[in-house]
């Protein structure tokens, strides 16, 4: 007898206090998804990730609004709406108290204005999407023909420390001409498919009467 | 239920069992005034057994859910609480509801694991009718794929009335005109993209966008010393894997140095 307790003191216990005592979780623990209203430019690309289809991406009857929506009670965890959102808008929390008493609390849902395109006034993506996009070609254009500007004068420069301001690290593979192309995407960027298709028609029209003559 | 080519009104619905009032009444009773172990019965309706394991495991030591009262028992005639795992398929959908019928009232019906509150991942499979809800009325919903041991001792505090529910629905709208700001705009786009293609390629998605986070933060950080800001990322990161993607990435930014 002695020794069975002996024994007990020995291996202590193993049982967690877990609701009298907050739980241990690890990192990296696939908690709840958290959805960050404000970072979420409505892309759609967790909805399009998600295995079970827990995250789904609905536009309004009148076009006027796309709404994102996950069901926790569908949802497996798995983590890939984190792995493909561009801008970190959903994470998996340590967050695990997820029971509910009523179906309809499992749900969760924000809705975003959607744009209409500049031209034929259609709607087509969401506004938040289309204005980040913009500004990433932008940025990138702009990198490029600073890239550009900086490759004259580097001869000048030389052993050069390293910055990170942009003028001495190469920007774009083809500076100058793709700066140029970017930018006049980043303009085409608020038509919508369809008119762009138009244009790009229009322009490969163009070019191959400007090439091989009459067509 | 097949969800996208079939119409709903073409395919089998299952009627659900309705409570009616009396029952009702003497379940709000129990609820309120349990005061005795509480006996579960599991009931599989065609799960891939990844709930029940996780079950197992809550009625071990480390977990240990009999502290509460709460036992396991082999037969539904013994049950206060019927707990149903799996999709509701079209031959478990008779087992189940002769399970439920055996159990005496007043009882409780938890709805386990995600394919047990909507179909889960098999919820447009063509044998599988549903979550539970199509066909029982159900009193608590406990997600998870498969729920934790920890996340099954709330549910089952929760639907005894020990534990309040925390997640409520929430809807937000949006107004127009918010701004999502760039990630790392002071580095050159190009240097950007390469960095992360180059750390989630090493790493994989999810700890490739990690380690491309700090080294880009570290770059971002560094001011007029890049490289012995980057150099001392490497010396200080304990994991050794992740030592040797920031190097790989410091491979990368050095290619793309023009001076």
């Amino acid at each position: 007898m002695f020794k069975l307790f002996k024994e007990i003191g020995r291996a202590g216990n193993a049982t967690v206090a877990y609701p009298a005592a907050p739980l241990d979780l690890p990192d990296g623990y696939r908690g709840k998804p958290q959805h960050d209203e404000a970072a979420c430019i409505a892309c759609g690309a967790c909805a399009v990730a998600c295995p079970p289809n827990a995250i789904s991406m609905e536009l309004a009857a009148d076009q006027s609004r796309i709404t994102w929506a996950i069901n926790y009670g569908r949802c497996i965890f798995c983590g890939r709406c984190e792995e493909v959102c561009p801008t970190v808008a959903i994470k998996l929390s340590k967050e695990f108290e997820l029971a509910v008493g009523c179906k309809a609390d499992l749900e969760e849902s924000c809705s975003y204005p959607v744009a209409t395109c500049a031209r034929c006034g259609k709607p087509y993506a969401s506004a938040k999407e289309i204005d980040y996009a913009r500004r990433v070609m932008m940025q990138a254009a702009g990198a490029g023909a600073a890239a550009a500007g900086a490759e004259g004068d580097v001869d000048a420069v030389t052993g050069a420390t390293l910055d990170a301001e942009g003028g001495e690290l190469e920007g774009m593979g083809a500076a100058g001409a793709g700066a140029s192309e970017l930018a006049a995407a980043a303009d085409k960027i608020s038509l919508c498919l369809e008119c762009r298709r138009v244009d790009d028609g229009v322009t490969a029209q163009k070019r191959a009467t400007e090439k091989g003559g009459a067509r | 239920m097949i969800e996208t080519p079939v119409p709903a009104s073409l395919q089998y619905q299952p009627t659900k069992v309705e409570l009616d009032a009396k029952v009702a009444e003497a379940k709000a009773k129990l609820l309120n005034s349990i005061k005795r172990s509480v006996y579960v019965y599991r009931v599989d309706c065609g799960g891939c057994n990844g709930c029940e394991i996780e079950i197992f495991s809550t009625i071990t030591a480390v977990f240990d859910a009999e502290r509460f009262g709460i036992k396991v028992v082999p037969s539904p005639r013994h049950a206060d609480v019927l707990v149903y795992t799996g999709a509701v398929t079209r031959a478990m959908r008779m087992p189940a509801l002769r399970a439920y019928h055996a159990a005496p009232e007043p009882k409780l019906v938890v709805s386990y694991g995600a394919c047990g509150c909507t179909g889960g991942i098999f919820h447009d499979n063509y044998c599988v009718w549903g979550g539970t809800d199509k066909i029982l009325p159900v009193d608590v919903y406990i997600p998870g794929c498969p729920p934790t041991p920890a996340q099954t001792i709330y549910g089952f505090a929760m639907t005894l009335g020990l534990l309040e529910q925390k997640l409520h629905a929430s809807h937000h709208d949006e107004e127009p005109g918010v701004q999502v700001p760039l990630a790392f705009a002071d580095i050159p786009y190009q240097v950007r993209v390469d960095i992360e293609r180059e750390a989630r390629l090493q790493s994989g998605y999810l700890w490739g966008r990690d380690a491309a986070d700090d080294f880009l933060t570290t770059l971002e950080k560094g001011g007029t010393d890049v490289l012995g800001a980057v150099d001392a990322l490497i010396a200080g990161e304990p994991d050794a894997r992740r030592a040797e993607v920031f190097g790989e990435l410091k491979r990368v930014l050095l290619s793309k140095v023009v001076a």
